[in-house]
């Protein structure tokens, strides 16, 4: 229980002391005599750990004085065992945990090195052995960064050092790209050979140019190449008319083209730290470094097959929110330190995602772990960048730090962790240094906004959704007053479309009449007075409405939980009146009654929740009816929740789980009825989106949910035909939606016999491309769930076959103990 | 269990409320049990942590307004909702400022502790502990006027959960009343 503690007990502090258990007694003992006592301080290895993961954070002390301090202080002590093993997981871990810190972990080995060497022996032996596990389960970032670490120590490696492994995962990459241009494991192996390399040039600046070049003419074929798969992953998608689409960069591509420029230039690489470099005054220190023995590397083997590992490979492609600027705020893309910078960053922000106040930290002190200089001063406004002069850098550590994490909050087809993650990165960030990272987020929302018509679908959603969320955390406050002319442009518009999006989502997280008080006049009448009120009007209180009798009696009778017969009797009448009057009998007894649950549910989802429990064998009946009944039911929800979309999509949610609704009901409604209904223009209503995307996410996750599960030796035939059936529904639900969207998309549903004018023929136009966009959404989808399948039944073949060779391996070795275990087992 | 101790702290673990509990419910035990022949008998096994597939978490420092909806709305980017319970007064059963949301998986209340605990839901920052699940009768306040505790006697004026504590209030009330009480005497009197 103790490590689940928040109060950390095991770490040493005596200042802590107060935390302690309540029960505790004084440890220290009787008090010595005053004036004698002494204070040791913490012992030697706690004082390294200390150090050695606080490494770089403070700006004012230099990075050699660090360095040579912590390193001293552990040689000093090499007799503390302790101290000794400890140190060496601690450098293998700080590199995969902060691996901002790993030149200057680095530097400490390095320098460590000089007095004792066996430390890198011993450092060598369990990196070697990580590096070597890592490449064998898949789990390539942490190959990348073990490799980081090893690049690093090039300067105490005997013969070529880290080369012979960059080779040898070469030429993996090459046999994997060779046998399928689709293959994602070799282009993610070239992109770590690329991001080692430079740290092997500035670890051991001169000597390696050669290998260097080699390499990099060896990995150009892959690397400048697109990927047959990049479109998947382009976070734009623009018109065919677009005159300056969004130029999107290959990850690799660039890599190589900034790695070569940076071999024209004799590796410069000026953005990247060297704290194992000395002043020139420090003539000793320098020459003990230079003087220090060199280590075999232990060798590392590499499987001949390798494997995708835990997170599906795709392609990556390089966004920035800062582009297009008057002045560079963040590195080019013709500079490698964009890359290189990014890359350090997007480690941090997703290894540290179980702290994200730490990762914020990281993220604001960015520039004490890049060369000095790299940056402008933090803070600094971006007006102010104008008048710096040229040799000085320009770039905004803020606008770097946080098209970081825009670059994963927008990433394709998903980042690595849950959205909610980036966003409360920036709302850390935001909170530690508001006056830095407000102007920056404040741009970059400018920019997203002004683009978002011509991002990825997806995207623009991710974009809407998070600047809802950010602003829920920061009093709702936001310069509207900017956008107000877009308020009179039509809904059907994106810019309008995500207007009317986030005013609602804000309205979800708050409520209408303070969402309200925080924007200009303007906005207010999109806040219509219907989304003030706690609960909806019941229509059938209203006698104009048809059925308002009936609906009043039905909804007494929930109310006082009256029998089912009484309902029924109510229900037959309404039907039969419906046929009278032309009605779709099952339609308008379901209106009726669907109605009148949520009325008497509508104090809140838990009443509502309460209410559809108690009569779901009556809706799940009336769904099963017939598929216009079935359509009624959403039809109902969305109807008296109009005011409210997020209540009933949640309504919808819990529905489908109670399989009163199919999937396929959700999408026929919003793509075809609701669509039909509003001439596509409910394409652009962000819950409509959502509500479909909702839908496929739960499918999607069932059916990965399934495919990904261990195999029981049991139900093998069970599992794989509920498995069949499952992906082969999933299948069917994307071929409903893109051929729903495809009718949007040609046009082919537009009923243009009222002939309009103009305005009509433009918001046609419009719908178009809404469908081309969501098209284009669930297209991606469908491909990355098929992938994933496609991995999934790889993964669970391996699985067999581990399973057998075991079970082989113990027949085997019961057979040759049987008869040795046989004496015990009697005896037992 | 989970390996070397980490270069940076994990803010997905429970606070120590529960641990505290338990600590305090084994020493009572054992106190209690001093005559038993076995009193180490609990020792002999690990105890199975309650908190090690948790799904539920208890969510704190809510306003009393805050609805269900908004909860649902912020929580939901963790993972779905299996189960939301408001946390009511209980004697009025309105929402006193708590409440407990059921993920269907572990992983998601981890990923909310992390992402969603300490950020603000209805402009006030709140509380996200992991819990053990919720049982019947845990969604009412323990205070003595039907609240939360922290309710009671708290002295900050807190407009989301009712102003000033409950206790403090009552006995200004009760203060008032009295003085009232007097000035009508002597109204009387006169």
């Amino acid at each position: 229980m103790a490590d689940y503690d928040r109060r950390g007990g095991s770490s040493y502090n005596p200042r802590k002391r107060r935390y302690r258990d309540d029960d505790d007694h004084d440890r220290r003992g009787p008090p010595p005599a005053y004036g004698r006592r002494r204070f040791d301080g913490p012992p030697p290895h706690v004082r390294v750990r200390k150090q050695l993961i606080a490494i770089a954070e403070n700006p004012m002390r230099s990075w050699h004085d660090e360095v040579t301090h912590i390193a001293n202080l552990f040689t000093d002590n090499w007799d503390d065992e302790l101290l000794r093993g400890n140190f060496v997981d601690l450098v293998l871990q700080l590199a995969v945990e902060q691996p901002l810190k790993t030149p200057f972990t680095a530097a400490v080995v390095l320098f460590a090195n000089a007095a004792r060497p066996q430390v890198v022996d011993m450092l060598l032996a369990k990196l070697t052995a990580r590096i070597e596990e890592k490449i064998g389960a898949g789990e390539w970032r942490d190959v990348k960064l073990y490799l980081k670490l090893l690049a690093c120590l090039q300067p105490c490696l005997e013969g070529e050092g880290v080369f012979p492994v960059l080779e040898e995962l070469f030429a993996r990459a090459v046999d994997l790209q060779t046998a399928s241009s689709e293959d994602t494991i070799g282009t993610e192996i070239v992109k770590i050979i690329l991001l080692t390399l430079p740290y092997v040039m500035v670890a051991a600046p001169g000597k390696w140019t050669q290998k260097a070049a080699d390499l990099m003419d060896k990995t150009d074929i892959i690397a400048s190449e697109p990927h047959t798969l990049q479109t998947l992953v382009d976070p734009y998608h623009p018109e065919p008319g677009d005159e300056s689409p969004p130029q999107c960069q290959s990850l690799i591509g660039l890599l190589q083209s900034q790695l070569q420029n940076e071999a024209n230039n004799g590796w410069a690489l000026s953005c990247l730290p060297r704290p194992w470099e000395f002043p020139l005054s420090e003539v000793e220190q320098r020459a003990k470094l230079e003087d220090a023995p060199k280590h075999a590397l232990p060798p590392i083997k590499i499987p001949e097959t390798v494997v995708t590992g835990p997170r599906p490979l795709f392609p990556e492609v390089y966004i920035s929110v800062y582009a297009n600027q008057d002045v560079e705020s963040v590195p080019p893309l013709s500079n490698a330190a964009s890359s290189l910078i990014r890359d350090a960053l997007v480690d941090t922000i997703n290894v540290l995602d179980y702290n994200r106040n730490v990762t914020a930290r990281h993220l604001i002190d960015l520039d004490c772990y890049f060369a000095p200089r790299t940056f402008a001063a933090r803070a600094t406004p971006f007006d102010k960048l104008r008048d710096i002069e040229p040799p000085k850098s320009t770039w905004k550590p803020e606008d770097v730090a946080v098209d970081a994490v825009f670059s994963q909050l927008f990433q394709l087809p998903a980042p690595e962790h849950k959205l909610v993650y980036y966003h409360s990165v920036l709302t850390e960030a935001c909170k530690l240094a508001p006056a830095a990272i407000a102007p920056s987020l404040g741009r970059a929302i400018r920019y997203l906004y002004r683009n978002s018509p011509r991002m990825d679908l997806e995207l623009a959603h991710r974009f809407l959704d998070w600047f809802t969320h950010h602003l829920s955390n920061f009093g709702f406050t936001w310069k509207w007053t900017e956008w107000v002319d877009d308020v009179y442009l039509p809904d059907v518009h994106p810019r309008k479309a995500f207007i009317l999006g986030a005013l609602d989502k804000e309205i979800r997280l708050s409520f209408a009449q303070r969402i309200k008080n925080t924007v200009p006049e303007p906005y207010r009448e999109l806040i219509t007075e219907e989304k003030e009120k706690d609960q909806p009007d019941f229509k059938f209180a209203n006698d104009d409405t048809p059925f308002a009798a009936e609906g009043r009696e039905i909804a007494a009778l929930l109310k006082r939980k009256g029998p089912d017969e009484e309902i029924d009797a109510v229900i037959q009448r309404i039907q039969s009146q419906a046929i009278d009057r032309d009605l779709d009998a099952l339609v308008a007894s379901t209106d009726v009654f669907v109605t009148c649950v949520l009325h008497i549910g509508s104090k809140t989802l838990s009443h509502v929740l309460a209410a559809i429990e108690r009569t779901k064998d009556r809706l799940a009946d009336a769904g099963a009816a017939s598929d216009a009944a079935r359509t009624q039911i959403i039809t109902a929800i969305m109807t008296y929740w109009s005011a409210h979309p997020g209540v009933a999509l949640k309504i919808i949610e819990k529905l489908l789980n109670y399989s009163i609704l199919t999937p396929e009901t959700v999408i026929q409604w919003a793509l075809t009825g609701f669509a039909g209904r509003t001439k596509g223009e409910a394409l652009a209503t962000a819950h409509v989106y959502e509500m479909v995307f909702n839908t496929v996410v739960k499918v999607t996750g069932r059916v990965r949910q399934l495919a990904s599960r261990p195999l029981s030796t049991m139900g093998d035939t069970d599992e794989a035909e509920t498995r069949e059936r499952e992906v082969s529904a999933m299948r069917a639900l994307f071929s409903v939606i893109q051929s729903a969207l495809t009718a949007w998309e040609s046009g082919k549903d537009v009923d243009m016999a009222d002939g309009e004018g103009n305005s009509d023929a433009e918001s046609q136009q419009m719908v178009k491309r809404w469908a081309e966009r969501w098209l284009r959404v669930f297209r991606r989808r469908a491909t990355v769930e098929e992938a994933f399948l496609v991995e999934a039944e790889r993964e669970r073949a391996r699985r067999k076959e581990r399973e057998e060779e075991e079970a082989r391996k113990k027949a085997e070795a019961g057979n040759a103990d049987a008869e040795v275990v046989d004496a015990p087992a009697a005896a037992a | 269990m989970r390996g070397p101790r980490g270069t940076v702290e994990r803010l997905d673990q429970p606070s120590a409320y529960f641990s505290r509990n338990k600590r305090r419910r084994l020493e009572k035990e054992n106190r209690d049990g001093e005559n038993n022949e076995d009193p180490n008998a609990h020792n002999d096994q690990p105890e199975e942590d309650p908190l090690k597939n948790a799904t539920t978490l208890y969510v704190g420092n809510l306003s009393f307004y805050t609805t269900e909806e908004q909860v649902y709305e912020l929580f939901s980017k963790c993972g779905e909702i299996k189960r939301l319970i408001m946390g009511l007064d209980r004697f009025q059963k309105t929402p006193c400022g708590f409440c407990f949301v059921e993920y269907y998986t572990h992983q998601d209340a981890l990923d909310c502790m992390k992402y969603i605990g300490g950020t603000k839901l209805d402009e006030r920052i709140i509380r996200t502990d992991l819990d053990p699940g919720f049982t019947e009768g845990r969604q009412y306040g323990r205070g003595k006027s039907g609240g939360q505790v922290r309710d009671e006697y708290r002295e900050d004026y807190d407009e989301g959960r009712g102003g000033l504590g409950r206790a403090l209030q009552l006995a200004r009330e009760r203060e008032r009343e009295n003085r009232q009480y007097n000035d009508d005497d002597y109204g009387r009197l006169k």
